[in-house]
């Protein structure tokens, strides 16, 4: 990798002190596993001059619950500490499978859950590597000119929602917290602000500033008998990035479906709530013909682009899989 | 049939198996010499330009910079037969092209010099598919390859090369065929994803100087006499020392190591110190050797029992930017088509295609794969109508004793000794393929949204005994033998089960068997390990030397027992008389302190032995998704007898790696034909099997005591991959109940045809 | 570029220690040769400061395994950590197997070499490193955890099956031990 200066903070404060100095040309390292790759693959025009490690900052990587029916991780959280935490497991454990879809265990050691969600997005036009003929330019990267993908080849790219940008998030957590009514909590210089998952992430990047830090991650709890699933369909098992993933929380009241909450990955910039299939699903038996009603709402509005209609079939497929009684 | 040895077909570690597990074994990037320099290259980004302008002051000017090259400035060497490869060219032919070159002090530096160069480009029109790029309007890439095929490659005249190599097929009257014939059907299919061979050690040169005429070249390679023999001629013959390191996975690709050669020979020539080029891994997926693309229009006649009558086609091997030995792969696949195909009439024409993407080269297969891949598909159609089980197919047509092929030297051979039918017999019965073949295009088993299918395929080369090979054996005072032949480490074992050939011939223990290292300087000629020969060739070659060894030790062992040769023997490092065992005498006593025994041993190109390979398979597909998977894999073969069954089995699953089996549903080399660009470039975006997910793998090998050497073995590992995508496009096939014609299957292809996708998928 | 601001100094690593194999190395940071820069990944460190060559860079951007070594008792890819924040840390690599003083091998090792459990032998440190930190982590260890536990690393010559056999030997193994005991 190319040189840059490297701080080590002990506290949110330190480290958003250091990241305004630095006025965008710092990067936060936490796991690193998706920083080193971007920095070493010389993807941005704009190479870090710091980065600022917060690893050493006690107190983000916790995981507790309280009796406001809330779970609260903090940012440093390991995937691995996800996947093996007896109260996830217990309460929350959508989320233990999505953490454990992600990568491989290696990478799960030492990637944490902010990291996870505030990773860089996967596009292959984005991560093209500079040493091979140069980077490619995009709305992401601050330049003008039309998405390569659009008229290239999009097979992972998004199906719906994309403005400019059609990438997809690349967060496997991210999509579990949407039906978590996931909240992140940022920190800057101007003070502390919360944000819904789902509203992290705009077509064009996260609404993080350079100068914010994720100081802790919230979701609900579920009640006892939610039904809690978490599909994600990829080429191979794990590794890969998802080609569409869907996540579900569902509660029964008998035979029928009382509530539904059901988040969509791999298919826009954002997790997507499928809304009009959570109305279809509340109130009716989850019988086949029901969820595949569902599984079309969902997708009803998909605009895929010339290579990734395909994904339409395999996000109605997982979410009549996760429905399915 | 058992026979009682020793080593050969035992179980025993391989004797560099502590160094492995160890991390002792050095690899390329393991070595280190002082006062190295690194090498980088500036890359094209775009598929086709010429340079107009460079200005490469700044980087020369950057701190710890020794040379900069240009094609304004590198010295007259190219590569290619015919040439048409220089060091650089002013004309770029494929994103990752080579521009400049740089040798700095460490890999930073050089990497920000690279950053430094100035170029403008004149872009130029790019062409990407093979059937557009032979039209007479299609951009043209080279002078010397008009509509972007390379012309035939001339007889050499030297010894092994006398006759042009084989392109076309033409025996018989392929008209009368197809009269005879009660079928006929035509078909194209594409097997042209171009996937990456991917070694997991990238590929790297360290070239040093020695003198204005004479080098020497480190490199990791699995042969490591095409530098000194190959590069050397591309050099200007230059004499080259050539070391090869232990190598981390080749699979053919890293023979190809004379551009990357070229360009740290001219990087050191400019710097007077050693320079070593070593690719990341976005170079290795991006700008260094690919499989060759494929596509056949062919037509087959075939009567109803499945005998084949007339063979015609037009089979197209696309090498990308450039093709320095791609005739010798269309030259072995023409003749491996004879060899699975035995027919009457040809008319099968091959075309070495050029097109502005990263260059293809030899790998694992050697156009056999690509051949196979693409002309089974289309031999399926005929096979369907005649409603023939391919089993039985295969079982009539492939070569025996007696059946006579072009080979690649454009001569005609006769296969001898070789019966593969009881091999085909005893795959299919452990297979379970009589009760899994439900007809064509029929599903084997049906649940849910789950259907289950069987496809089979073959390959065989007869390339086994391809080429030379010498070796020396000499038996030492100290009761040791040394190996003296230039053979390397690339994953094969060759250099363990050839010590074990000759520990087997002198009955000493393996301990006491030495090989010379892999250089050039200190071992006589060799071929290389390729397309399966070193059991065969090198095995041939260090067996005949050992023999003339030991013959020697016992005549002059002979005389001091004052007997005569034939009642002496030797075991353990002792001599002594057949008749009196207990009267033995330690090698030392016949040799004396500064006397050795030194054998010879040679082997000559024999192409009348080919080996065999066949593929079952039982792949899923899951019809709401397109997701596929592959289920099991049975590899049936013969092995004559077996040598080192841990190797073997280890090259058998090889067929699962190296682009083999999962090219037929998930590897390809993802181009955007807007700019050229290979999108697959990391190791997540290009797909890979993960130890997750392991088929079911058997194999049955057979080991019928073949006419080649002292072991009546043959060597196996080249030819595992080449019939596993043809295999599992047959399954795929048969589940879905629609015959494709291209790969990979990824789940859009597998929607789209059944029907669950709308629409036409747009370019 | 901009002016440190005043954090900076007390900020910045100056010295790290890691302990590797059992030894411990000081390592300053700065521009020379033996020393090593913020940039620098624990990878690069351990094979071109330290000379330890046994564990390999395959991709050097965390997706193949070779370069896995174990960390404070977890398998982690020393190309994607930067040895800047690696202090205090202690670091096993393939090196550090073998027995120092007498020379032999790790039970799994053993068991690589009796089940001829490699080819070309690159990616075996990496896949050796991430048994060994699964067999020390985990007991009762099924097929499927060995796979699981090995599904980022890159085998090309595809040893996968004998790998897979050569470890549940150890587990095996290791299970009879504690049986035993």
């Amino acid at each position: 990798m190319k040189p840059f200066k490297h701080f080590t903070v002990n506290s949110v404060d330190e480290a958003v002190l250091l990241l305004k100095t630095y006025e965008g040309r710092s990067k936060i390292i936490a796991g690193g596993t998706d920083l080193l790759g971007v920095l070493k693959s010389n993807i941005l025009p704009d190479y870090p001059e710091a980065v600022v490690n917060i690893k050493n900052i006690k107190g983000l990587d916790k995981i507790e619950s309280g009796t406001d029916g809330f779970l609260r991780i903090g940012p440093l959280v390991r995937l691995k500490d996800i996947i093996c935490s007896p109260l996830i497991k217990e309460k929350c454990p959508l989320l233990a499978t999505a953490a454990e879809t992600v990568a491989t265990n290696e990478i799960r050691n030492v990637a944490t859950i902010g990291g996870n969600i505030c990773q860089d997005i996967r596009c292959w036009y984005y991560r093209y590597p500079h040493a091979i003929g140069g980077r490619f330019d995009c709305l992401r990267k601050e330049k003008k000119g039309p998405c390569p993908a659009v008229k290239g080849d999009n097979r992972y790219n998004a199906i719906m929602g994309g403005k400019g940008c059609f990438a997809v998030c690349p967060s496997d957590i991210a999509v579990a917290l949407s039906v978590l009514d996931g909240i992140i909590t940022l920190r800057g210089p101007e003070g502390e602000r919360e944000i819904g998952i789902r509203d992290f992430y705009t077509p064009l990047g996260t609404v993080m500033k350079s100068d914010e830090i994720v100081t802790e991650i919230r979701s609900l709890l579920p009640s006892q008998g939610a039904r809690q699933s978490f599909h994600k369909f990829t080429l191979r098992k794990p590794i890969d990035f998802a080609v569409v993933s869907v996540a579900s929380l569902v509660s029964m009241e008998g035979s029928m479906c009382q509530d539904a909450k059901i988040a969509l990955g791999g298919v826009s910039h954002k997790p997507v709530r499928a809304q009009e299939a959570e109305q279809t699903m509340r109130g009716n038996v989850p019988e086949e013909a029901l969820t595949a009603a569902a599984a079309e709402a969902a997708l009803k509005g998909a605009k895929p682009l010339s290579k990734n209609a395909y994904k339409i079939e395999i996000a109605k497929t997982l979410i009549k899989k996760s429905l399915l009684l | 049939m058992t026979n009682n040895y020793r080593y050969i077909g035992k179980k025993i570690p391989r004797k560099d198996a502590k160094e492995i597990v160890t991390g002792k074994a050095a690899f390329f990037d393991d070595i280190k010499m002082p006062d190295m320099l690194i090498g980088k290259t500036l890359r094209s980004p775009y598929p086709h330009a010429n340079i107009q302008s460079i200005d490469t002051r700044n980087a020369e000017n950057l701190p710890g910079v020794k040379a900069v090259l240009t094609y304004k400035n590198i010295p007259p060497w190219t590569v290619g037969i015919p040439p048409h490869i220089p060091v650089l060219d002013r004309r770029l032919r494929y994103v990752g092209d080579a521009v400049a070159l740089v040798a700095a002090e460490t890999r930073e530096i050089a990497e920000a010099a690279i950053e430094l160069i100035e170029v403008e480009y004149e872009p130029l029109e790019a062409v990407y598919d093979l059937d557009e790029a032979i039209k007479p309007e299609a951009p043209q890439l080279y002078d010397f390859a008009p509509q972007n095929m390379v012309p035939d490659a001339l007889p050499l005249g030297v010894e092994g090369f006398e006759d042009a190599p084989l392109h076309h097929i033409k025996i018989g009257n392929v008209e009368k065929g197809f009269q005879e014939a009660d079928i006929i059907c035509q078909g194209t299919c594409s097997y042209d994803g171009i996937p990456n061979p991917l070694p997991p050690e990238p590929p790297g040169i360290i070239v040093k100087w020695e003198g204005p005429e004479e080098a020497i070249v480190w490199s990791a390679t699995q042969s490591p006499s095409w530098a000194n023999i190959l590069t050397s001629m591309f050099l200007n013959f230059t004499e080259i020392r050539s070391i090869a390191t232990y190598c981390g996975g080749s699979y053919g690709s890293k023979n190809m190591l004379f551009n990357i050669s070229l360009h740290a020979a001219a990087l050191a020539k400019a710097t007077n110190r050693p320079v070593k080029i070593y690719y990341t891994k976005a170079e290795h997926l991006n700008a260094f050797v690919l499989r060759p693309a494929s596509r056949i229009h062919g037509k087959i006649g075939m009567k109803k029992d499945g005998t084949l009558t007339a063979i015609q086609g037009d089979w197209l091997m696309g090498y990308g930017a450039n093709a320095p030995m791609g005739f010798m792969q269309l030259a072995v696949g023409c003749g491996e088509a004879q060899l699975a195909l035995r027919c009457k009439n040809w008319d099968f024409k091959a075309k070495c295609v050029l097109t502005n993407r990263t260059p293809s080269g030899i790998v694992r297969g050697f156009g056999g794969q690509e051949l196979k891949s693409s002309l089974m598909p289309i031999l399926s159609i005929a096979m369907r109508e005649a409603d023939i089980d391919p089993l039985e197919f295969f079982k009539k047509n492939y070569v025996k004793d007696g059946d006579g092929y072009y080979w690649r030297d454009s001569k005609w051979h006769v296969c001898e000794g070789m019966d593969y039918r009881k091999a085909m017999e005893k795959g299919g019965e452990a297979f379970g393929w009589k009760e899994k073949w439900k007809g064509w295009l029929k599903p084997t088993t049906e649940k849910g949204t789950k259907k289950t299918g069987v496809g089979v395929s073959l390959h065989g080369n007869a390339d086994v005994g391809e080429d030379r090979s010498e070796a020396y054996v000499r038996l030492m005072p100290s009761g040791e033998a040394v190996v003296q032949i230039l053979v390397a480490e690339a994953g094969m074992g060759q250099r363990d089960s050839l010590c074990k050939m000759v520990a087997e011939v002198l009955q000493i223990p393996l301990e006491k068997v030495k090989m010379t290292p892999p250089d050039s300087l200190v071992n006589p000629v060799e071929s290389g390990l390729v397309g399966s020969r070193g059991t065969y060739a090198c095995g041939t070659a260090v067996i005949a030397a050992a023999q003339d060894a030991r013959k020697q030790l016992l005549e002059k062992a002979a005389e001091k027992f004052n007997t005569a040769a034939e009642n002496m023997d030797t075991a353990d490092g002792m001599v002594f008389q057949k008749d009196k065992p207990e009267q033995a005498m330690p090698w030392f006593f016949i040799t004396g302190p500064f006397q050795s025994f030194t054998g010879f041993g040679r082997f000559n190109t024999d192409f009348t032995k080919p080996n065999f390979m066949m593929i079952f398979t039982e792949v899923e597909v899951d019809v709401e998704t397109g997701k596929i998977e592959i289920l099991k894999v049975l590899a049936a073969t013969d092995a004559g007898q077996i040598i080192n069954p841990l190797a073997l089995k280890g090259q058998i699953r090889g067929s699962l790696g190296s682009a083999g089996i999962d090219t037929a549903i998930m590897e390809e080399s993802v181009i955007d034909p807007q700019n050229g660009h290979i999108m697959t470039s990391n190791m997540i975006d290009y797909k890979w099997r993960t130890f997750a997910e392991l088929p079911e793998f058997d194999d049955v090998i057979l080991e019928s005591q073949f006419p080649t050497h002292q072991f009546k073995a043959i060597g196996l590992g080249e030819i595992s991959t080449a019939p596993t995508p043809a295999a599992v496009l047959m399954a795929v096939s048969n589940a879905v109940g629609k015959q494709f014609f291209d790969y990979p299957l990824t789940p859009d292809k597998i929607l789209r045809a059944l029907g669950k996708i709308q629409g036409a998928e747009s370019k | 570029m901009t002016t440190s601001p005043l954090p900076d100094s007390q900020h910045q690593i100056r010295t790290i220690h890691l302990t590797v194999n059992g030894k411990n190395f000081p390592l300053e940071v700065g521009m020379a040769p033996h020393q090593i820069q913020p940039c620098h990944t624990l990878l690069q460190t351990i094979r071109e400061t330290l000379g330890f060559t046994g564990t390999k860079e395959g991709c050097d951007e965390g997706a193949c395994g070779a370069c896995t070594v174990i960390m404070d008792g977890e398998p982690i890819l020393s190309c994607m950590m930067l040895t800047i924040e690696c202090d205090g840390k202690s670091i096993t690599t393939i090196e550090g197997l073998q027995n120092p003083e007498t020379g032999h091998l790790d039970p799994l090792q053993q068991s690589f070499i009796d089940h001829g459990a490699f080819q070309c032998g690159f990616c075996t440190p990496g896949i050796i490193m991430a048994s060994k930190a699964l067999i020390a982590e985990k007991s009762d260890i099924e097929t499927k955890d060995i796979q699981e536990a090995l599904s980022g690393h890159y085998c090309r010559c595809i040893t996968h099956y004998q790998v897979v056999d050569a470890v549940v030997d150890v587990t095996k193994k290791v299970m009879r031990v504690s049986d035993d005991k």
